[in-house]
């Protein structure tokens, strides 16, 4: 085997494990782990709401796509489908409750039905504000107090 | 001025305590994109839903951060170069049951209904017409919907990258349950 073969071969082969492993690595990238993120912000469930309401695009920019700390009392959890949504109800809309709405992450969701009507701390990402609830994803009971 | 602030306040507050409306918190959006290279869908479980059963007024509310994809990877890509989800983070359908003077949704049965409006995504509206199944048990509207999507009409440009993983057409399904509410 001539010297430039070689080279060539060993090119070859690096190019392949090297599209394997941005294969693998890259496109394969498991989601963010949300139960052990760190959060970005930790305020009361009233505060978080109450700026989402009065100032609203000042909110999304801060706080859309974050993972935040919600302390508050969990008014109640409802059950649709495959999906367990706690609620932090803070205000009364047009079409009632208005506030903070959790879904949480299946391993939580019995943890938090068990919760209802306690002062809980959840932590999960924030989605952003539909004008009515601000809406989290992926979320996680912290502590019960 | 004051009159007309409180007359219209007044009018207001008479047609929405007497027009039957009903709503959901937990609607399921999805889509869905399929080419020979890729299948790629993504999900919505908390989109918010409100439709008036006289007038037939809908109207749907859904945060564009919530759609979830299997890869992480496209999930990514979705909300930082095809929908810009920082800088537009709702997208809203407001709309019409165009044939609800042909129905009556409190009452419990299966309809086909023709569904007309507006809906803005990445800052863009365009008219969207589609049919769908609504059926009623009188407390519960269960409604069911699919049509498709150009990205290009709502300026959602896909880079040259990945641009034959990607659908010309997307397609949207719709899935609530919307409650009645007292």
């Amino acid at each position: 085997m001539k010297n430039w073969h070689k080279i060539l071969l060993g090119l070859f082969i690096l190019g392949i494990v090297g599209a394997t492993l941005g294969y693998v690595f890259i496109y394969n990238k498991p989601h963010r782990d949300y139960e052990k993120a760190k959060a970005d912000f930790s305020k009361t469930a009233e505060a978080f709401f109450e700026e989402y309401k009065n100032d609203k695009d000042q909110a999304q920019q801060t706080y859309n796509g974050k993972v935040l700390e919600v302390t508050g009392k969990l008014t109640h959890v409802e059950t649709a489908d495959s999906l367990t949504i706690a609620v932090f109800a803070l205000a009364e809309g047009l079409f009632g409750d208005e506030g903070i709405r959790c879904a949480m992450l299946p391993n939580h969701a019995q943890k938090v039905k068990d919760l209802e009507g306690r002062a809980i701390v959840l932590k999960g990402y924030c989605t952003g504000y539909n004008d009515t609830d601000v809406i989290m994803e992926k979320c996680s009971v912290v502590t019960m107090k | 001025m004051k009159n007309i602030l409180l007359i219209s306040g007044l009018l207001f507050f008479a047609t929405s305590m007497f027009a039957q409306k009903y709503i959901t918190k937990t609607g399921h959006i999805m889509f869905y994109s399929d080419t020979p290279l890729e299948t790629i869908e993504a999900h919505n479980h908390q989109v918010n839903s409100v439709l008036d059963v006289e007038t037939g007024d809908f109207v749907f509310k859904v945060l564009i951060k919530s759609f979830e994809f299997e890869k992480a990877l496209m999930q990514e890509h979705f909300n930082e170069n095809f929908v810009e989800s920082d800088k537009y983070p709702n997208s809203t359908f407001k709309g019409k049951i165009v044939n609800i003077a042909d129905m009556d949704l409190t009452q419990p049965g299966e309809y086909e209904v023709v569904v007309e409006g507006d809906l803005t995504l990445h800052g863009e509206t365009q008219k969207v017409r589609t049919k769908g199944t609504m059926k009623s048990s009188g407390d519960k509207i269960e409604g069911n919907s699919k049509f498709m999507a150009k990205p290009e009409d709502y300026k959602i440009k896909i880079p040259s990258t990945v641009v034959n993983k990607i659908a010309d057409e997307i397609e949207v399904t719709v899935e609530i349950t919307l409650e009645k509410y007292k």
